[in-house]
């Protein structure tokens, strides 16, 4: 697998951009939101520059006398911008942040901002396919069909496309015994009160109740399928909210 | 040596200065590159006026030192020759940008292929722009020292205030025949222009404090940014 991949044309120009700055001496920063690939992208294109973590003031000003090229990540949390550390040097500053003092912008010869991944929908379709693979080799599984990308809410990036694929998965594998298992463990933990049976068998009539309504469509029919009254399940549908 | 296998045409044509041809109804026969540039500000007739008004009485060359301003264009003198009825010429003779004497510490120098630095830039530029770029650069330049962080970030700014520009014009190139002195050593220069219909200008002071740092001439005007850079080999 590669280190780094997109399709996105402006990822592409920043890749471009980056690859060139490489025969030349100069300082670039590259910005945007957390879980975009900003670092897997400095990595596979300088792979031999030191890193060093914007949080750590004392390492960073350690290994910024040591080294004439540096990579540094988290450079929102490295408050002490100054001119003259970078004086002579290479720099690749990372940061998750947009807003720095004014100055900033007189140390960095190129400053690019890196899209996030709802802005590159062409990235999300290869990243979910590497997750999927991912988790399907993690769970053992093969024919689960894949997660429906347009509802994913992409708010923290990559982070959130994995951590909807992987949930996926899980969820399609899950067998009786493991919801047993699972719902076992969360009662031994939560009961304690005095209506705790009311209070948590919506835990098994939302989802079941749900499921039914998207598959079988009609509270007629799922009343059936269940086996119970439909002024039951009206009423059921009811005090669950379901809409 | 045998001057007649020179082809002299070559140098008229990349000269920094512009060179107009004209028959005696006003039509152009000839232009040079820079002529090209500066047709695209000021009209065929003004110049041909212009030629007229300052032609010697008959035959033969006369230079009249005389300052012009055409846009971006500034000229401290002008030269019209005529050997024939047919035809007649104009020479303008650009204003130095850069100043004739200076002094330069090498610290910060790294032998540096500019179009590499323009072509990053022009990338970043990119990002941002949906401008049609049209790009004219001498892709033969030979490696010179420049800060490249400075000259970099002075770039960066440059192509920025044209971040709206439905086009831009680049155009990179060796100025012929004018040179600057650093240290009491003659070096050549090359001009980068940016052009385009309109453009930002609120960052103009900084990025002439930018060219100054790195000891480059800079103009800016409404539509167009010249820089001379010194090629110090």
């Amino acid at each position: 697998m590669k280190l780094f991949y997109s399709t996105s044309t402006k990822v592409q120009y920043i890749t471009k951009g980056l690859e060139l700055s490489k025969s030349l001496f100069v300082s670039s920063l590259i910005i945007g939101e957390a879980h975009i690939g900003k670092k897997s992208l400095i990595k596979s294109i300088f792979p031999e520059i030191p890193w060093v973590d914007g949080s750590d003031i004392i390492k960073l000003k350690q290994t910024l006398n040591k080294h004439d090229e540096l990579i540094i990540s988290n450079f929102e949390l490295y408050g002490d911008y100054s001119i003259g550390d970078f004086k002579g040097k290479r720099i690749i500053a990372i940061s998750d942040s947009t807003s720095f003092p004014s100055h900033i912008d007189s140390l960095f010869a190129f400053i690019y901002t890196m899209p996030s991944l709802k802005e590159r929908p062409e990235d999300v379709e290869y990243l979910a396919d590497i997750f999927t693979k991912e988790a399907r080799s993690i769970f053992m599984t093969k024919d689960i069909s894949p997660l429906d990308l347009a509802k994913i809410d992409l708010a923290d990036n990559t982070k959130s496309l994995k951590k909807a694929i992987f949930e996926h998965q899980a969820y399609n594998t899950i067998t009786p015994n493991k919801i047993e298992r699972i719902l076992y463990n969360y009662f031994e933990k939560e009961l304690g009160g005095n209506n705790d049976y009311a209070k948590y068998l919506p835990i098994f009539e939302h989802p079941l109740i749900m499921a039914g309504l998207d598959k079988f469509g009609s509270q007629l029919k799922l009343s059936s399928i269940l086996g119970i009254n439909r002024n039951t399940l009206r009423k059921k549908v009811y005090e669950l909210g379901i809409n | 040596m045998n001057l007649e296998s020179i082809d002299f045409k070559l140098f008229i044509e990349t000269d920094n200065n512009p060179f107009i041809l004209f028959e005696s109804s006003g039509h152009i026969i000839y232009l040079n590159n820079a002529a090209e540039m500066l047709l695209c500000y000021v009209g065929t007739k003004e110049l041909y006026d212009l030629t007229l008004t300052y032609a010697p009485k008959t035959f033969g060359h006369k230079s009249t030192i005389h300052s012009l301003e055409y846009e971006s264009f500034s000229f401290y003198s002008l030269m019209v020759g005529y050997e024939t009825d047919e035809q007649i010429y104009l020479r303008l003779y650009n204003k130095p940008l850069v100043q004739t004497k200076i002094s330069i510490s090498n610290e910060s120098l790294i032998a540096t292929d500019i179009n590499t630095i323009l072509e990053a830039n022009i990338t970043l530029f990119q990002l941002e722009s949906n401008a049609a770029i049209s790009l004219f650069v001498d892709q033969e330049l030979p490696a010179f020292k420049l800060d490249q962080n400075y000259f970099s970030i002075m770039l960066r700014k440059a192509f920025n205030s044209f971040i709206n520009s439905p086009t831009l014009d680049v155009v990179l190139k060796l100025i012929v025949g004018e040179y600057i002195l650093i240290d009491d050593k003659k070096h050549q220069m090359i001009e980068l222009i940016l052009k385009a219909p309109k453009r930002r200008v609120d960052h103009d002071d900084e990025i002439s404090q930018l060219a100054n740092q790195t000891h480059i001439a800079s103009s800016l005007k409404p539509e167009i940014i010249k820089f001379q850079i010194p090629l110090i080999l």
